[in-house]
């Protein structure tokens, strides 16, 4: 085992997971092409990689939130269904799709979340009163509130559009499986748009959601041999330890000048993912 | 309107502490193994049993989701979670074939 090339994936693990975790992103969408770009990794062995250390963060992080109740479970078992079963269709299509066509669709994801990072902007909650109330988020008894500490009171809120909510969270299942990647380019508007849950339960439940999602991907990479221990372990430690460390981060950055460097930085790899798919190589392997 | 009707606080409390745990259990593993193998001991093995752990974290906790609400006789969302269950034992399978078929 090559121990400069073991540091150097805890390193870039470490630091894309602490700086994604202070902006919420998960950190597949660094590590992935950081891995393949710099790292010379093989595509697939990427994904594996970054498919286990998405599932440590997911997990290593849900205890907060789940004692704060922000975390709504039946929200995120419902949805499992659909991105389980995104996650199984990707599976499949990895083995019939090939590399370069992998290369532009994590460039367009990419984009799309540069954009999203500059354009987010959120819809008030439709409260208890004006909203519809035979649908199937009542039916499966979806709606429930979440303990507001700024406000220091309980913040009730309805749950929207389940069918479409399901078929956004289809496609997130799909491609995280695809690609490595917590796939938040499709979460964001499943759970904002679609849903209409409120931030906090928002960020918590998607969160929570994701460890099962890449954990079903997971498994089938683990029996096909992707998950090459010298790469995941290191990505793994470095993605825990950098998710602790972002939680600290994100009291002493500006908030504003780390999205600029991010939406720069997501642009910046997108147009290498574009190169690759073309089949253009320029840039140094650190190993 | 009761408005703890979506929430389920001993469950929440259970998947909290076992997710807690199992990622500080499986890092520590995966780390022993890292640093073992740096002295030369071949230990690949250790990390590899770590990575199962942390996969299996997931799985696990929709296991538990599933037996608590079938005792609590939540049979709808038993059934989903079985649902989601039987999803990634199919993935794994799917995978189990697609090896078989790449080494065949």
């Amino acid at each position: 085992m090559n121990l400069g090339f073991s540091v150097w994936l805890f390193a870039v693990s470490m630091g894309a997971s602490a700086l994604g975790g202070t902006l919420g992103m998960a950190s597949g969408i660094f590590i992935v092409p950081i891995l393949i770009m710099f790292g010379g990794v093989a595509i697939h062995t990427a994904v594996a990689a970054s498919m286990v250390s998405v599932i440590a963060c997911s997990c290593g992080s849900a205890a907060p939130f789940l004692r704060g109740s922000l975390t709504n479970i039946r929200v995120a078992i419902v949805l499992e269904t659909a991105t389980t079963l995104g996650a199984l269709t990707g599976v499949f299509l990895t083995g019939v799709v090939p590399v370069p066509f992998l290369y532009f669709l994590f460039a367009v994801v990419l984009l799309v979340s540069a954009w999203q990072m500059v354009a987010r902007q959120r819809e008030p909650p439709i409260t208890s009163e004006n909203a519809p109330m035979r649908d199937w988020a009542t039916s499966l008894r979806l709606h429930s509130s979440y303990p507001d500490g700024a406000l220091g009171r309980d913040v009730s809120y309805l749950v929207q559009r389940v069918p479409l909510g399901l078929a956004l969270m289809y496609g997130a299942g799909l491609i995280s499986a695809l690609l490595g990647i917590g796939s938040g380019v499709l979460k964001i508007p499943a759970m904002d748009t679609a849903l209409r849950l409120p931030i906090k339960v928002s960020s918590a439940t998607s969160n929570f959601m994701i460890g099962v999602t890449a954990a079903a991907s997971g498994v089938a990479y683990f029996a096909l041999g992707d998950i090459n221990p010298h790469i995941a372990g290191p990505v793994a430690i470095g993605s825990v330890v950098g998710a602790l460390l972002g939680a600290r981060f994100l009291m002493v950055m500006s908030g504003e000048k780390l999205r600029l460097f991010f939406v720069a930085v997501l642009i910046a790899l997108a147009g290498q993912m574009l190169l690759s798919a073309f089949g253009v190589h320029w840039i140094g392997h650190v190993a | 309107m009761n408005d703890d009707r979506a929430r389920h606080p001993e469950l929440e409390h259970l998947i909290a502490q076992v997710l807690d745990r199992g990622t500080w259990l499986a890092s520590g593993i995966i780390t022993v193994g890292l640093l073992s193998s740096l002295v030369g001991w071949p230990s690949m093995g250790i990390v590899i049993g770590g990575i199962a752990l942390l996969i299996a974290l997931p799985v696990i906790r929709v296991l538990l989701m599933l037996i608590v609400f079938v005792r609590e006789r939540d049979h709808y969302f038993g059934a989903i979670a079985l649902l989601v269950l039987t999803i990634i034992v199919l993935s794994a399978l799917l995978g189990v074939h697609m090896a078989g078929r790449m080494s065949g």
